[in-house]
């Protein structure tokens, strides 16, 4: 009040005013609401010049993992999938499984549901077909191109239709289009797989989801191509129910059946039969599914099965060899071990720690006459040491020291870290073996097989994958390209175990110069052309062609000759009668000459196989790289376009957000609109005070 | 109406006293800034394609409101050095338009203008906080996130890694990324502090404007906003990493929370920096 009664009198003032003296506040509360009117017009000035937002539609379409959001339109169904059954007929050592999936449209507007999901590495896709109510339509194969362009014009003219195409040997993706509300739709895949025994013990695994593959876009330097695939946060359950039931037909009584991921009721163990149903029992769509079993005393159903097409046609053989036991030598030769371990965002946490329990047994586990050497890789990598050092136990110590103060986070660039293990320095005269220990989340495996091949030759490189949901194609194919083994740890538990093995296996190879002999069979298109050592206790696998000379059932024997650690070893398998039931071996040849073919394809890139991958999936009916299956409804169902939505996939059981690339907390300054209220108000305030000669604000009083 | 010429005592002075009695002072302003309208155009675009924050609007509203205020007292003949001044500056950004990047030649039009308005300025009416407005009516904080973002980062970083490891806390820092307790925290580019900076210099500007302070005193004083501008936004990011480590976070709100506090912690001390010492008591001796 005082301030007020002190300001020049407005009717003293001659001065001609833009703005008339007389609109000035005069009192404190006249002041203030200026001061709040000007401010909100200030805002108002700010929220109408806001930056302009990029249009959706000129966005790029995303080419990595990333988040679900959930749209806001309840017309659109976001979930379509509502479930996958799994039903599995292993008989002997082939499996034949079914996957049902299950998609129906709750919503109001017409939807194409992509859904992008795993399948074993050893898989033959060689049949579809699509449910659509009543209706059965049987999927067809075609060039992928070409399966492609039909799919598109299905879509367009409104009829309901199917594609699945394999983005990778071990992920597929479905496309199912026109999906009208309150439609239902089934899909049901068939495939079939060799199931061989492991020291003994069968394991069948059917993997359930997709983990979120580091991939670096084409327009960063990336070369390869992966869908993009949308995630659920951590410990999100998917809306998607998931069940499978499995039978089990083997020649001797089955035992110790058991699964380490999920908890299983088995009925009919110690039998023939035996029948494996999944409790309902929380999150089982998140994990490998994996199954061990053994045969009663020991033994193993290998040994040579013979397929008579009864039309004439081809007729195939598959030969399984049970290896010897190994023995240990009496001398084991110092070896250089370069480890090489993914520390990557996907890797953060429960796989990251079970990593670094397999590291202390693995480098626990080295000789002192050893050397090794620590290489650790995200989005870059470093080694422990510029050259491999012993493995005395204070640098064992040092370097568990330094992988259990990894945390994990960062990208997943695997192929420079090869790189530099191959440019590492190597004595002469001592082998390598080079570890590899990832969760396998990249999409670069072509890449990474052919560095292997070209530049790792010399070495032997084992792979590791560590987790719920581990890349097995990546993990394998290291193993074939690096003359090595494939391990999948999933709980630390298995760690020390599986440090064992590899311990085992390296030091002493099971069977060296294997050759195979035919005896009585006029055999063709044998796969492998040569046979690699056998370094654990996995069966030799042959498959191949055989020409039916008429008569009676072949006359004939498998001659299998190596060399052991105690000396020469030869094993005899008879030809049994050809069975014309046996189908699948037909497919298993196919699927094994098409894995031969990727393999050459990759050490060269490009597409140099495309014509004969291309030409066998089409002979065969099997889903290949470049052959994909459509199923097209001939009938005309949509009246308009139909929205495209993803299906979101869980998190693989232990994967953290960070796998996908969670949020990283920053300071970043407030909204500048609140900010500049906040100066504005400053201001306002500035310029209610008493002014200084010279001010603007306040204008001196004139002389009377 | 008066004639175009009044009576003059020299034919010099004839020409200088050349008063343009027909187009006010307002009027001229308004030519020179019509002289200066491709660049007024490259700022408009640069405003309407979101590529600056349109902050500059809100320094050009604070100067239109203070020149309106004060046209009444605008001279009746400009003073003839800041118009010379403001021809060069305008031939100079004319120019600029071929050769030199748009920022620059319209940094060269706004003290074109500058220099236009203080031709018309009352002796007593510092000049330097209205060109500082008109300044910063230019598109200036993406540049300036652009050029010094960086070094304000790793520098607001590294004294922040310091001020946390002062109170026990393991900080480090890593280009202008920071692990504290383990955990990772960004300070990217909105974190600069180059908003603030803006901010605290319009503050300054339209402070001691309104305020009356002398322009040597307003010069001298403007590092120091620079100095508490940087020291507001190391202990705002300080107190924001260390929140933000915490396993659970810091909600968006609190975060929004301490960086209006802090800002408004700055433009206090601002405001208290520029401030003009008060003579106003003397004002009626003056007048009278």
């Amino acid at each position: 009040m005082r301030r007020a009664s002190q300001d020049p009198d407005p009717s003293s003032t001659s001065t001609p005013w833009l703005f008339d003296e007389s609109a000035r506040p005069r009192t404190r509360l006249g002041r203030v609401l200026w001061v709040i009117a000007m401010a909100l017009a200030a805002a108002l000035l700010l929220v109408a010049w806001l930056p302009v937002e990029a249009a959706d539609t000129s966005a790029q379409p995303a080419e990595g993992p990333y988040f679900h959001v959930k749209s806001d339109d309840p017309s659109i169904d976001a979930l379509p999938l509502k479930g996958t059954t799994v039903e599995v007929r292993i008989a002997g050592v082939i499996a034949d499984v079914t996957v049902t999936q299950h998609y129906r449209n709750e919503g109001q507007r017409p939807i194409e549901a992509r859904y992008v999901f795993p399948g074993s590495t050893k898989s033959a896709v060689h049949a579809m077909q699509v449910r659509l109510g009543e209706r059965v339509i049987t999927a067809q194969i075609r060039e992928k191109q070409k399966a492609r362009l039909e799919f598109e014009t299905a879509k367009r003219e409104g009829k309901t239709a199917a594609l699945l195409e394999q983005e990778r040997p071990n992920v597929f993706s479905m496309n199912v289009a026109n999906i009208l509300p309150g439609d239902d739709v089934q899909v049901e895949l068939h495939y079939t797989e060799l199931i061989a025994p492991d020291e003994g013990r069968y394991g069948f695994v059917f993997p359930t989801v997709v983990g979120p593959r580091y991939h670096r876009p084409s327009t960063a330097g990336g070369s390869s191509t992966f869908p993009a695939t949308a995630h659920l946060p951590q410990g999100v359950a998917s809306n998607t129910a998931f069940d499978l039931r499995l039978e089990l037909a083997a020649p001797l009584p089955v035992s110790e059946v058991r699964s380490p991921s999920h908890a299983i009721e088995v009925s009919g163990e110690g039998t023939q039969r035996v029948q494996v149903e999944l409790k309902r029992e929380g999150m089982r769509d998140n994990r490998d599914f994996i199954l061990d079993y053994r045969l009663a005393g020991e033994q193993t159903a290998t040994g040579l099965m013979l397929h008579r097409d009864p039309d004439g046609g081809e007729n195939f053989f598959v030969a399984l060899v049970e290896p010897p036991k190994a023995i240990a030598p009496a001398q084991i030769n110092p070896r250089d071990y370069i480890f090489v371990v993914d520390v990557s965002g996907s890797m953060h946490g429960y796989p990251l720690d079970t990593a670094k329990t397999l590291l202390r047994h693995l480098i626990g586990g080295l000789r002192p006459t050893d050397t090794f050497n620590v290489m650790l890789f995200a989005g870059s990598n470093r080694v422990l040491h510029e050259t491999s050092v012993p493995a005395t136990q204070v640098n064992i110590e040092r370097a568990i020291a330094t992988i259990d103060r990894e945390g994990g986070g960062g990208g997943t660039e695997l192929v420079p870290a090869l790189r530099r293990v191959a440019a590492l320095p190597k004595a002469a005269d001592v082998s390598r073996t080079v570890i590899v220990v990832t969760d396998g989340y990249v999409t670069v495996e072509n890449e990474v097989f052919r560095l292997i091949r070209r530049n790792l030759g010399e070495a032997n490189v084992f792979a590791f994958g560590i987790g719920s949901s581990v890349n097995r194609h990546l993990i394998e194919g290291i193993a074939r390209a690096g003359q090595g083994e494939p391990f999948v740890v999933t709980k630390p538990d298995q760690a020390a175990a599986q440090a064992e093995r590899l311990r085992r296996m390296i030091e002493a190879p099971v069977l060296t110069q294997l050759r195979a002999r035919f005896e009585g069979l006029d055999i063709y298109d044998v796969i492998p052309q040569q046979l690699p050592d056998v370094l654990g206790g996995r069966p030799v696998v042959i498959r191949g062609k055989w020409r039916d000379h008429g008569g009676a059932a072949p006359q004939g024997r498998l001659v299998l000759e190596g060399r052991t650690a105690s000396g020469d070893y030869q094993a005899v398998v008879e030809a049994p009668v050809s069975d014309e039931s046996a189908v699948a071996l037909k497919h298993l040849w196919a699927r094994e000459r098409i894995a031969q073919l990727s393999d050459e394809e990759a050490l060269v890139g490009g597409e140099s196989q495309r014509e004969p991958i291309t030409a066998l999936g089409l002979q065969y009916g099997l889903l290949t790289q470049y052959t994909s299956f459509i199923a097209v409804d001939e009938r005309v169902r949509a009246d308009q376009p139909a929205v495209a939505v993803n299906q979101p996939l869980p998190l693989p059981q232990g994967v953290s957000n960070l796998a996908v690339g969670a949020e990283v907390p920053s300071t970043p300054e407030p909204a500048a609109w609140l900010a500049i209220l906040v100066v504005l108000g400053f201001v306002a305030a500035a310029s209610l005070r008493r002014p200084a000669r010279g001010a603007l604000w306040w204008p001196p009083r004139r002389a009377a | 109406m008066a004639a175009a010429i009044t009576l003059v005592r020299s034919p010099l002075a004839a020409v200088t006293a050349c008063r343009p009695v027909l187009v006010p002072p307002l009027g001229w302003l308004a030519l020179q800034a019509l002289a200066l309208w491709p660049h007024g155009r490259w700022i408009a675009q640069r405003l309407r394609d979101g590529s600056d924050d349109p902050l500059g609007l809100a320094a050009l509203a604070v100067l239109a409101v203070l020149v309106l205020r004060l046209a009444p007292r605008l001279r009746l003949q400009p003073v003839l050095p800041w118009l010379g001044a403001s021809i060069g500056f305008t031939l100079a950004a004319t120019a600029a338009l071929v050769s030199l990047p748009p920022l620059v030649a319209a940094l060269l039009a706004a003290l074109a203008m500058a220099c236009a308005l203080a031709a018309w300025l009352p002796a007593d009416v510092p000049r330097t906080p209205l060109a500082g407005l008109l300044v910063l009516a230019l598109p200036l904080v993406a540049s300036l996130q652009f050029y010094a973002g960086f070094p304000l980062r790793a520098v607001t970083a590294q004294l922040s890694a310091w001020g946390l490891q002062a109170v026990g806390i393991d900080a480090a820092r890593s280009g202008a990324s920071m692990t504290v307790s383990g955990q990772l925290v960004i300070v990217d580019a909105p974190c600069s502090g180059v908003q603030m900076a803006w901010l605290a210099y319009f503050c300054a500007c339209a402070v001691a404007a309104i305020g009356g302070a002398r322009d040597g005193r307003f010069l001298t004083r403007l590092p120091g906003v620079g100095l508490l501008v940087l020291a507001g936004n190391v202990v705002r990011n300080t107190v924001l990493v260390a929140l933000e480590a915490r396993p659970q976070g810091l909600a968006p709100w609190a975060h929004e929370a301490i960086g209006l506090a802090a800002l408004a912690a700055v433009c206090a001390a601002v405001v208290a920096l520029m401030k003009a010492p008060r003579r106003a008591a003397r004002l009626p001796e003056i007048a009278r």
